[in-house]
């Protein structure tokens, strides 16, 4: 097997990695603050996505202005989600299985408005710096995506300050933790979960515009970035929304190397069958009590 | 004995019906009782357990097989394929169950929803046996008591049968011991243990109950369409045998069918719009989670309850 054949494998695990990892993160992180699995994060990739495609060809916006219009969008929908439809079963006190139909009929909706408003094309943004090719070890690796790579570190770096060193992050984190001692300290618990969904569409809406130019994105892809997303973050551990990166990279290297060793149509499979046996086996992810104290 | 004249009644209008309708809504009611079946399934797991499966399509697609592989493939009866369903479909939930059920809550909707992703990879990739995106075609007609089903309408009374047959089975069952032991492990956990439920074994049990309520549906399912493809069995169908028991109430057995009729007539309704039904089941599953969360008959059913409470009167 030739070296340049793994090299090309590495390489685009790794640029598929860190997508799942920006999805991962976003589950993570709402997990973190609402203890619910919102099983629409993959959907709120595709909103950032399919709002800036529509927001550059129907609105005209410049490249620039629609990444921020997508990005925008992503957190309004997170926002929303919690406003209108988390908030009103948190006063309910409704058990984890009605959040999770919630969460599916969400995903749901989003998937049958973007079909029913957008149909069945399939969209593309422009890439990030010039549209080539670099070369590595006789491997390829696009520009765009030596750059989504970047910007995710970009992104891990400012979550992880926003969470440790501002006054708001820290609020967010200590209504997650001890939602009552959070409350006597005089934080409002309740606008924190809100803000942490904002933080959950931001951070999905990001995976979709930095895939989009890589992966022409459909109507029907937010059910498998949910998936790989969840996959990633439950690798990672959950707990820990840093521990999607370490998922997202392991994720991303082994479906891959999959490509290359077993059969490409047994990717999905290969993939899944890890989440199935890590949640079963690890719960706590690969990084085990270790990888919770990151967060 | 009030009920029971409703039961009669409902009956001999389900008997009625199909001869008044146009044949168009006769197939959408025969679809009905198919889904209604693997529905059930999902809704004995969701009610009586607190697990949410989206496996279903993994069920309905080894009953689809099965029939499609034994009477076309084999040239064999058609009871044997629908044995050959429940067979493969109790040991492979059996198998599936046994380490997955360990799961909880979230953990085991999302691993429901790899099996569902898996499986539908592996019927695709498998076409020698599943013969793929083309298919298995010919699939023949069921014949009953020398009557071939090969129109909506002979159809309609074999499939609502079966299915009343399942409910009846269903609500026997949950009526009795299984019933209670299956109410207290999904109320309190540790007490149900304490009083000697053997949780893990009871959880496996039902999920292997819900797995040949879905093989029967979809083996039913083959014989009706007389063709089986990988489109058949896509994740919308687990959403869809979602929506059945969520929509219409998750431990009621008259919502199971409005659930079915729900979801098999309004995207025809619909149809004029365009592809508008998704959103129509999105809004649908998110507005009864928030505000119905017993499902639009189980709602109807707590109100007649508390009515009839209110009124100082014995429960029946």
């Amino acid at each position: 097997m030739p070296t340049s054949l793994i090299v090309q494998a590495v390489l685009s695990g790794i640029t598929n990695g860190v997508i799942y990892a920006l999805v991962g993160m976003g589950l993570a992180v709402i997990f973190k603050g609402s203890r619910v699995i919102n099983a629409a994060q993959g959907e709120f990739s595709l909103v950032g996505a399919v709002i800036a495609v529509f927001a550059m060809k129907a609105a005209g916006f410049s490249y620039p202005l629609a990444f921020v219009t997508g990005a925008a969008a992503g957190v309004l929908v997170g926002i929303a989600t919690d406003l209108f439809l988390v908030r009103p079963m948190v006063r309910r006190n409704a058990e984890e299985d009605s959040f999770l139909l919630l969460t599916i009929g969400i995903a749901f909706a989003i998937t049958a408005a973007v079909l029913f408003f957008a149909g069945r094309d399939y969209f593309t943004l422009p890439t990030i710096g010039p549209d080539g090719v670099a070369i590595l070890f006789d491997a390829t690796i696009r520009y765009h995506a030596i750059a989504v790579i970047i910007l995710c570190g970009v992104i891990v770096a400012a979550l992880r300050f926003f969470y440790r060193h501002t006054r708001f992050g820290l609020a967010m984190m200590a209504a997650s933790i001890d939602a009552d001692g959070a409350a006597t300290s005089g934080i409002n618990v309740a606008a924190m979960r809100t803000a942490t969904y904002g933080m959950g569409g931001l951070l999905g809406a990001l995976a979709g515009l930095l895939v989009a130019p890589l992966v022409p994105i459909s109507y029907y892809m937010g059910l498998v970035l949910t998936l790989k997303g969840f996959c990633a973050a439950m690798i990672g551990g959950l707990s820990n929304p840093m521990g999607a990166i370490v998922g997202g990279l392991v994720l991303g290297l082994l479906e891959s190397l999959a490509i290359v060793f077993v059969a490409s149509a047994y990717k999905d499979v290969v993939a899944l069958s890890a989440l199935l046996v890590i949640m079963i086996l690890a719960p706590n992810g690969i990084l085990g009590r270790a990888g919770r104290k990151g967060g | 004995m009030k009920s029971r004249t409703a039961l009669v009644v409902l009956l001999v209008i389900a008997a009625v019906l199909p001869h008044l309708l146009a044949r168009h809504y006769v197939d959408l009611l025969v679809f009905a009782a198919i889904f209604a079946i693997a529905g059930l399934g999902v809704g004995v797991l969701l009610g009586h357990c607190g697990i949410v499966t989206l496996a279903q399509p993994v069920f309905y697609a080894i009953g689809a097989y099965a029939s499609a592989i034994v009477t076309v493939n084999l040239k064999l009866s058609p009871l044997l394929g629908f044995g050959a369903g429940l067979v493969a479909s109790a040991a492979i939930a059996l198998a599936l169950g046994w380490p997955v059920l360990r799961l909880t809550g979230y953990f085991l909707a999302v691993a429901t929803l790899a099996l569902t992703m898996i499986a539908g990879a592996l019927f695709f990739e498998w076409d020698w046996l599943t013969g793929g995106t083309i298919g298995i075609g010919g699939i023949p007609k069921l014949v009953v008591a020398g009557v071939t089903l090969d129109t909506p309408l002979s159809f309609y009374y074999l499939a609502w049968t079966i299915a009343g047959l399942a409910m009846l089975l269903v609500h026997n069952l949950v009526s009795g011991r299984t019933g209670l032991a299956m109410r207290g492990m999904r109320d309190s956990l540790d007490a149900a243990r304490v009083l000697g439920v053997d949780v893990h074994i009871l959880r496996v049990q039902m999920f292997v109950l819900g797995a040949m309520l879905g093989s029967v549906s979809g083996s039913l399912f083959a014989h009706y369409t007389g063709y089986v493809s990988v489109a058949s069995f896509t994740i919308d169908k687990a959403i869809l045998f979602l929506l059945i028991p969520v929509l219409g109430g998750v431990t009621s057995i008259p919502g199971i069918v409005v659930g079915a009729l729900f979801i098999t007539f309004v995207p025809e309704l619909l149809s004029k719009i365009g592809d508008f039904h998704g959103i129509v089941f999105g809004i649908a599953l998110v507005v009864v989670v928030i505000a119905a969360p017993h499902g639009i008959v189980g709602t109807f059913e707590h109100w007649l309850a508390r009515r009839r409470e209110a009124r100082g009167g014995a429960a029946p």
